[in-house]
């Protein structure tokens, strides 16, 4: 399975979720794969797109909430996982895209390459609900019920490594209107103040 | 001086804020303590400092007020985040924060906190504001609103003589 088919398939079922994506890989195939503007595309603090995805899921609990997370990030902060599942945020889907490699800044391998069970220390942590999945036969199958279920559900994808310096390109948009353009695009789906009456 | 926690936990709530993140140092657990009891606010204990701010920020976007509270230790764990996160977006985070190191905290594994801090803070352009007094925590609503109108991280510093009152024991 490839990133940009596990992406792909993720995004087909993600309905109404909006989504906070790890900066470099994740967050360039999500919009790669979307477009979409109420997504939060992290461009730095890696490693806690997890926590921003968290307190956004807390602020808004009847909204469902997807994190784009990657193998390297998730690792630069393993200890979100206890803050999730301490929390234990229903609306909260937890995807861990696992290449095995730093892809953004040229494929080196990560850390403890192709031996860490990433759900095997979600589940440990305490969120019960998580799983692997290595192909994307078993990834189309169990996204219906995946999307379905209450969180925190933590999903673990195993995909191939690809080693091409940023393939896929970001998004076209970046720094202070990456906030306005996620913050207008909750204002209008979710009739939500994020901005007050002057703009901040 | 449970006066003063309390005081501070009335003047967040003035705040409006309703989620606090934190990871204690010693001076501001008592306070955490408070929002934690309260109902009103959604208290998220962190693993790591760096953590609460990202709650913080993604809190932000759900329309709700929050603060990171934590030591200065912590502040200065976490600053790569305020910078890559907060300063590149300019997402307002409010963070409370004890002065740690100051002249009267007598702790040696707190000395450099106390002299790197705010040169560290001045040297991002994270703007800060130091309560040292009981009657000045009615500027805490002054400081977050601060905060929200430079769009970025503002550092509400609670010193010692505030928290442990004036010529308290070590």
């Amino acid at each position: 399975m490839k990133a940009r088919q596990a992406i792909d398939c993720i995004a087909a079922h993600r309905g109404d979720a909006i989504a906070v994506c790890a900066l470099g890989m994740a967050a360039n195939e999500w919009w790669a794969a979307t477009e979409s503007e109420d997504a939060f595309y992290m461009h730095g603090a890696m490693g806690f797109a997890a926590s921003f995805a968290l307190g956004l899921a807390l602020s808004l609990p009847q909204q469902e909430v997807w994190l784009i997370n990657a193998d390297g990030s998730l690792c630069m902060n393993l200890g979100c996982l206890l803050t999730e599942a301490a929390q234990a945020p229903r609306n909260l889907k937890h995807f861990v895209v696992d290449n095995g490699v730093y892809q953004t800044v040229g494929g080196l391998p990560m850390v403890n390459q192709a031996r860490t069970d990433y759900a095997g220390i979600a589940r440990a942590a305490g969120i019960a609900r998580a799983r692997s999945i290595d192909n994307l036969a078993d990834l189309e199958a169990q996204m219906p019920e995946i999307a379905l279920c209450d969180g925190p559900h933590f999903v673990a994808l195993r995909v191939e490594p690809e080693t091409s310096f940023l393939g896929t390109p970001p998004m076209t948009y970046e720094g202070p209107e990456m906030k306005y353009r996620f913050g207008r695009a909750l204002e209008r789906k979710l009739g939500i103040e994020v901005f007050g009456p002057q703009g901040y | 001086m449970s006066d003063v926690h309390s005081a501070i936990h009335e003047q967040l709530t003035k705040c409006g804020i309703t989620l606090a993140a934190s990871l204690p140092d010693d001076w501001v657990a008592p306070v955490i303590r408070r929002l934690d009891a309260d109902p009103a606010i959604r208290h998220v204990s962190v693993a790591r400092e760096a953590e609460a701010v990202a709650i913080c920020s993604g809190a932000f976007f759900g329309g709700v007020r929050s603060v990171a509270i934590m030591g200065a230790t912590g502040l200065l764990t976490c600053t790569g985040e305020l910078a890559t996160l907060n300063l590149r977006h300019a997402i307002p985070v409010f963070l409370l924060v004890s002065q740690r190191g100051s002249i009267d905290d007598h702790r040696i594994y707190q000395e450099v906190q106390g002299r790197r801090t705010i040169p560290l803070l001045q040297a991002y352009d994270f703007p800060y504001h130091v309560i040292d007094r009981p009657e000045d925590l009615s500027q805490i609503p002054d400081a977050f609103h601060a905060g929200r109108l430079q769009k970025r991280p503002f550092v509400c510093f609670l010193t010692r003589r505030l928290i442990k009152g004036e010529g308290a024991a070590r």
